[in-house]
């Protein structure tokens, strides 16, 4: 297997029509009335909102800008509204400065300085926003996490992971862009380098130490059961990176699944309990 | 026996664990393949419940003969036509052993049932754990001619069909639900083992999205020098008829006789082999 970018490639009409059919398959079964999502002017959310505009109207998805004070950046909320204009989406934005403020100062152990805790609020808090919205009018919560992320664990947990669909999930980021590129995402989110945005001037690539374009191909090499040597070798890069990507990816499996619990009877969840997602 | 008929590829979607919603569905489709003059009508694998069922599908399973094949056999008699549909069987003589089966029903009832005999359980196929291997390659004497059955992943094992065709077999069945990322491999094997055979073989596939699985459809017949001769679209519900047409073999076993140049005594070294491995 040779690791070229060119092997990230995917039939991405096949890809489009997939995730059209998937998510409207699942509005469907489910019975709701449409999507809530959070859109932050980022790549992915953008991405996964016009895919889900496209796949059942935008009169029926809404997307909540949800920005706070101190990561506030017009460039973003200008970018999620076009992004809702383009795909004809319901928008409405709520500040959630004061909302977070009163976790801030009601948590006795709150630490300002502690820049990950803090920001694992505002992904948290923003996902309670979504969730209301979603009791409230029915609707179902589409997450914008890509495989990228999830793989490495570089998102919050219980935070903007929650949805209950993620039609992202098994595209890398860098497929994310190229299909993003085909179903005329605005060129400008196209262009941005990502951010969670927990803290002012997080940048994804930064804090991660290596750019998406390697990341991925070390994550497609982990997920093809190759060899750490072999994907450094092939990547021409210190196999200490890789072997730092690949624990990485291991020891973030807690994020992806249902909490762990010890088995004390016949059926477990978690363990044997294998049920259907699917409603009947 | 009929030399020449027409079969009915339907693929279909199921709605899971609703047996009444897909007999009813199958029963449309009967309907629709009757008007088109088709003997022969092929539903995809495990039909009858859908296939991501879990562990549901111990209450799902059902003996044969059993209230779902006495449904299905009313129907073909009601229609005049032949079944081929897919179920989870359960053992007559156990509570909870189950097989993944392939069930062929004529106008005048049950003739045959086959139990899947190579069990995908990797990448996201958990079907050892809910099912017993079958342990027989299966071909029915039918009005239609010899009628071999295959299940879906079977079809990577050249044995299966083979043994099918070695029994008389003339038209292969072969009941499918893939998803998506597995087509070129399907779509390739059919072909190769409808060639190797010299055979007709009708491949009839699943769709529909289950649990996030997308299965692809892509339902076809091909006849016996591999030339497709009718193919369902991708990914959607579909009904298509081709035409069988068993004379055709003669040229096709003249051209490429792969029957005639069979090596028995090299099967003695593949079984061999295949222990050793």
């Amino acid at each position: 297997m040779e690791l070229t970018p060119s092997i990230l490639d995917l039939d991405w009409s096949e890809v489009e029509t997939k995730i059209g059919r998937f998510i409207r398959d699942y509005i469907e079964k489910s019975g709701a009335k449409g999507i809530v999502l959070g859109l932050s002017g980022g790549l992915d959310s953008s991405t996964a909102a016009a895919l889900s505009a496209l796949a059942v109207g935008g009169d029926k998805v809404l997307g909540l800008l949800l920005p706070e004070k101190e990561t506030y950046n017009i460039q973003d909320v200008k970018h999620a509204k076009l992004v809702a204009e383009k795909f004809g989406l319901k928008t409405e934005m709520i500040d959630i400065t004061t909302a977070l403020k009163a976790f801030y100062n009601t948590i006795p152990v709150f630490e300002t300085a502690d820049k990950l805790c803090k920001g694992n609020i505002k992904a948290r808090t923003r996902m309670i926003y979504l969730y209301y919205y979603a009791n409230k009018l029915s609707l179902i919560v589409c997450g914008s996490s890509d495989k990228s992320e999830t793989m490495i664990g570089y998102f919050t947990k219980w935070g903007d992971v929650a949805a209950d669909i993620s039609p992202l999930m098994d595209l890398y980021k860098t497929q994310v862009r190229k299909l993003a590129q085909r179903i005329g995402v605005p060129k400008e989110i196209l262009a941005k380098p990502a951010s969670p945005a927990l803290w002012p001037g997080q940048l994804a690539e930064e804090e991660l130490g290596v750019k998406y374009e390697t990341l991925d191909l070390i994550l497609y090499g982990l997920e093809h059961f190759m060899k750490t040597e072999e994907i450094a070798q092939q990547l021409g890069i210190k196999k200490s990176l890789v072997d730092k990507i690949k624990s990485r990816w291991l020891v973030m499996e807690h994020k992806r699944r249902m909490p762990l619990t010890i088995k004390v009877q016949y059926r477990t969840v978690g363990f044997d309990f294998r049920l259907p997602r699917e409603l009947h | 026996m009929r030399e020449e008929f027409k079969v009915a590829l339907a693929q279909i979607s199921c709605k899971h664990g609703d047996k009444a919603a897909n007999i009813k569905k199958m029963k449309k489709n009967l309907e629709k393949a009757k008007q088109q003059g088709a003997e022969l009508v092929i539903f995809p694998e495990l039909s009858l419940i859908g296939y991501t069922v879990k562990d549901e599908i111990y209450e799902l399973a059902e003996t044969i003969p059993g209230q779902s094949t006495n449904a299905l056999e009313k129907l073909a008699k009601e229609k005049g036509i032949h079944i081929v549909f897919g179920m989870p069987e359960l053992s007559e003589r156990t509570e909870a052993t189950i097989y993944n089966t392939a069930v062929l029903i004529g106008q005048d009832g049950f003739i045959g049932k086959y139990r899947k005999m190579y069990l995908p359980t990797h990448s996201v196929f958990e079907e050892k754990r809910y099912f017993r291997q079958g342990y027989h390659a299966e071909a029915f004497e039918t009005e239609l001619g010899k009628i071999g059955l295959i299940i879906c992943y079977d079809i990577f094992f050249p044995e299966v069909s083979r043994l099918t065709r070695l029994k008389g077999a003339k038209l292969i069945v072969c009941i499918s639900a893939s998803p998506a990322v597995r087509r070129t491999f399907f779509e390739t094997l059919t072909v190769a083992r409808a060639m190797e055979n010299t055979a007709f073989l009708a491949y009839v596939n699943l769709v529909g999205v289950e649990d996030g699985l997308q299965f692809w459809g892509g339902s076809r017949l091909i006849d016996s020098s591999g030339k497709i001769l009718a193919k369902a679209k991708y990914d959607e519900e579909d009904l298509v008829i081709g035409k069988v047409k068993y004379a055709d073999m003669r040229s096709a076993e003249t051209f490429v006789p792969t029957l005639r140049d069979l090596r028995p005594e090299l099967f003695d070294e593949l079984k061999e082999g295949a222990e050793q491995l």
